[in-house]
């Protein structure tokens, strides 16, 4: 009893995986402006810092293509990047850990608030992992469940968003906290992510049948709210010494214009999650959207 | 801004807008009480009056003439006292510290100095409003004493400057933290962030730093105070029912006089008592409430001597404020032959300041200190800021020189105690372990250096025994009172105008009180 509402095209998981495609390129997108940004400011002081400008670009380039990309496979150079990306990412965290850990104090608050912060690599990986998963999913023959390491790749998207989700929260949290949540906004990425990944959660671990109203509405707010981000990251900046007119200072100074849409790019891995549930219902009919 | 007008008896009239005189306007005046607040100086506006500029800011500090002796005399003027609306604040280096709570029974419980006639944790109460107030960046938990509330605002990146102190502290098995400073890393309200340029003891052009100028002055006008400045008290009149009546003030050429039911004098260590033995009357021929004799007595400083040294890698200390990190480890060690504590804090000299020190700690000059400067962006330092006690002989009193007003100038009388010298050669000697440690090269000390003024109207228990009493008001005469660092007994440790805003928050609050009970 399958299949009446499938068979257009492009196929529903590249469907799917366009929008992990579009998550991954948010992400990338917030990296490269941030990271490029932020390592303008430190002077490309150490060469390595020219890794994740150009990491980003890659990823950037590979999201473009799988996009117009129609064939439901992997593409192997663009697996490529994509893994490379999660490499590099890995490889930023685990530099900027040692570089707060070398400093007097090692892990304190010090050196948290004003190191290379732990979570701008991990956004790189998450970029490169939303790719790799993009990857899978396109590579599932029309009719069957994609699936990762045998789990309904549905379920694991969902986890892998909230722990995003969660991650990136905590980055907020500690910049945020940094900043003294001297404006009340402040606290938004710090609360309705963490919702957002419980919804997730549930999602990851519920019934996949069940469909539910109040997740994708509660991811596009939370999209929406990584792009009033930027909005509340700008009015920031104009609150440094000089404003604007100062934004050669300011800009690198004050809070990151490019960073909240990471959110949106998780939001947007979310709702991609939730469409891949609801076409493969381990125990029912595919519904597809 | 309201202003009243001279035969306009307000309820209080306050002399000096700093630490003590402004935070007192300003929550006297949400207090509902009318007030008038004189300052010598001008109200500045920091972002159109102030410049990055270490001679034009000069502007700020009170020049007048004193005469200063003693074995080790005073060297007054920027260091130590400022002329203008907000106080010293306006160029202090914003280093915001909490006493350590035995110092306000440092008679009873460490055996020196004298008792203060105020509990620790009222003033802890006190100490949170001040931070709150100027919204003080600090540690989010700091290492020493009781525990204190989170500040308001996240510490500021340290610089380089700042982490070598940590770099020596941690090799000497020393705690230390970022230090609690009065400007702010985050916005608030009109303050941008501070953008570190490190010109804070010159007054902050950014507006970032907190001070009284642009927090609880602000705060006095919204709730309708006049902050009169430019206008110099030269003398306090009594009538014969033994009151304060109000106060002779020299402004635009001419002297008026302002009445008053009530009047504060807030002008700091030095002009504190010069006014009070200035207002001299037949029935008070030694000065107003100085019954005891003790206007002017016990002056006290705090030892500011410093070690630096030079790296091989640049410093580039003066990037931003000076004293990012501090440790306080010797004023909670009771492990020592002497009395009193120390703390240190990493340095920041602007090239004039250094240029000082130079000469003046090493004696270069021509070639050799031409050639030496060239390292400046090399240079490191630890300055302590170490407790001095309290001695009879260290005193302000009345020369016969009369400056620009007519008035009679202060003679500041001060040498170092045996106690003094001991503790300070402590500190140099752990200071240059720090150094040592650091890998510091070339050390060598600043042995001759003083900054904060305090003593001369000290409170107390008894007429006898102090000026004032634990409200700030004299024993003497009812509607006068002194709140301001002259009614420190003792200094501690640490720096002071946290203390002296806590202590008139305190002052506040007891006069609200009192006057809810009609014992004004
Ligand atoms: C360079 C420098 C750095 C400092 N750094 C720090 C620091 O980091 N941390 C810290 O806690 N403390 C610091 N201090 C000390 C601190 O600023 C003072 O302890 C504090 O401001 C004293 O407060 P006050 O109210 O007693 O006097 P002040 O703040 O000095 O105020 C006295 C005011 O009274 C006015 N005045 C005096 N006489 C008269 C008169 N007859 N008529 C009219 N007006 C008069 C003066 O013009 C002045 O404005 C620093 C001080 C200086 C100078
Ligand atoms: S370093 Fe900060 S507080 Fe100091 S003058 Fe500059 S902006 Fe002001």
């Amino acid at each position: 009893m399958r299949r009446q509402c499938v068979r257009q095209s492009p196929a529903p998981a590249v469907q799917v995986a366009g929008r992990l495609y579009r998550g991954s390129a948010m992400l990338a997108t917030s990296v490269l402006l941030d990271s490029g940004v932020e390592h303008i400011r430190g002077g490309f002081y150490n060469p390595a810092m020219v890794t994740p400008v150009l990491t980003s670009l890659l990823t950037l380039a590979s999201n473009l293509h799988g996009h117009v990309d129609r064939h439901g496979r992997r593409h192997g150079a663009r697996h490529a990047v994509f893994a490379l990306t999660v490499a590099t990412g890995a490889a930023g965290t685990a530099f900027h850990i040692y570089n707060i850990l070398k400093k007097p104090g090692g892990l304190r608050w010090q050196n948290l608030f004003y190191s290379g912060p732990l979570g701008a690599p991990s956004a790189i990986t998450l970029s490169g992992l939303f790719g790799l998963l993009a990857e899978r999913v396109r590579d599932t023959p029309a009719d069957t469940m994609p699936r990762i390491f045998g789990i309904n790749a549905g379920r694991v998207l969902s986890a892998v968003t909230a722990l995003s989700l969660l991650g990136t929260s905590g980055e907020a949290g500690l910049l945020h906290f940094r900043g003294s949540f001297q404006n009340p906004a402040m606290y938004l990425p710090v609360t309705m992510p963490p919702a957002a990944a419980a919804l997730m959660t549930g999602a990851a671990l519920g019934k996949s049948r069940k469909s539910h109203w109040f997740t994708p509405l509660w991811l596009v707010l939370t999209g929406a709210m990584g792009i009033a981000g930027t909005g509340f990251h700008i009015y920031g900046v104009s609150r440094a010494m000089g404003g604007w007119r100062n934004w050669r200072q300011t800009m690198f100074d004050g809070p990151p214009i490019p960073a909240p849409p990471s959110f949106t790019g998780i939001a947007l891995a979310g709702l991609a999650a939730l469409a891949l549930l609801r076409a493969h219902p381990e125990d029912g009919e595919a519904t597809w959207a | 801004m309201r202003e009243y007008r001279l035969d306009d008896e307000v309820d209080f009239l306050i002399i000096g807008t700093g630490a003590g005189g402004g935070t007192l306007a300003g929550k006297l005046a949400e207090h509902g009480f009318s007030v008038i607040a004189l300052d010598a100086g001008l109200y500045f506006r920091p972002l159109e009056d102030f410049a990055s500029d270490e001679t034009e800011q000069e502007k700020l500090y009170w020049l007048d003439r004193r005469v200063c002796d003693g074995a080790d005399p005073l060297q007054m003027g920027g260091k130590n006292s400022g002329k203008a609306v907000g106080g010293s604040m306006v160029h202090f280096a914003m280093v915001s510290l909490r006493f350590r709570p035995e110092w306000f029974k440092s008679r009873s419980l460490l055996g020196y100095g004298a008792d203060w006639p105020l509990d620790w944790r009222e003033m802890w109460h006190y100490y949170r409003q001040a931070e709150l107030a100027l919204s003080i960046s600090g540690p989010v938990s700091y290492p020493w004493g009781p525990k204190r509330p989170r500040y308001p605002y996240r510490a500021h990146e340290v610089n380089s400057a700042g982490r070598l102190l940590a770099k020596g502290a941690e090799a000497l098995g020393m705690q230390w933290t970022e230090t609690p400073l009065a400007t702010v890393s985050a916005p608030r309200g009109k303050s941008p962030p501070c953008v570190y340029r490190g010109f804070c003891r010159f007054g902050c052009s950014t507006n970032a730093k907190q001070s009284t100028l642009n927090t609880w002055i602000p705060r006095a006008i919204a709730a309708g105070a006049e902050i009169r400045d430019l206008a110099m008290a030269g003398r306090i009149e009594v009538n014969d029912a033994g009151r304060a009546t109000g106060v002779r003030f020299h402004r635009n050429g001419a002297w008026h006089f302002q009445r008053a039911r009530n009047v504060v004098v807030s002008g700091y260590a030095i002009e504190t008592p010069r006014l009070l033995l200035n207002s001299a009357t037949p029935r008070h021929p030694h000065g107003l409430a100085n019954s005891s004799g003790l206007v002017g007595k016990y002056l006290m400083t705090q030892s500011n001597q410093a070690v630096f040294g030079r790296m091989d890698d640049e410093v580039r200390w003066y990037k931003g404020p000076p004293s990012l990190t501090i440790t306080e480890h010797w004023n909670y060690q009771d492990n020592k032959d002497f009395f009193g504590g120390y703390c240190w804090m990493a340095q920041g000299p602007l090239p004039i300041e250094w240029a000082f020190i130079q000469t003046g700690a090493r004696g270069l000059w021509g070639e050799a200190l031409r050639r030496d400067m060239m390292n400046y962006n090399h240079q490191v330092g630890l300055k302590m800021v170490g407790e001095v006690l309290p001695d009879t002989r260290n005193h302000v009193t009345l020369d016969d020189e009369r400056d620009q007003y007519g008035l009679r100038i202060p003679r500041i009388t001060f040498s170092w105690g045996e106690n003094d010298k001991i503790l300070i050669d402590h500190a140099i000697g752990q200071m240059t372990l720090s150094m040592q440690a650091i890998g510091a090269r070339e050390i060598f000390a600043q042995r001759e250096d003083a900054n904060h003024l305090a003593g001369t109207a000290r409170m107390g228990f008894s007429p006898e025994t102090s000026v004032v009493n634990a409200d700030c008001r004299s024993w003497d005469i009812a509607n006068l009172w002194v709140c301001d660092g002259s009614v420190f007994p003792t200094t501690g440790g640490v720096n002071p105008s946290l203390t002296i805003q806590a202590i008139a928050l305190r002052t506040a609050d007891r006069i609200k009180a009192m006057a809810q009970h009609g014992e004004l």
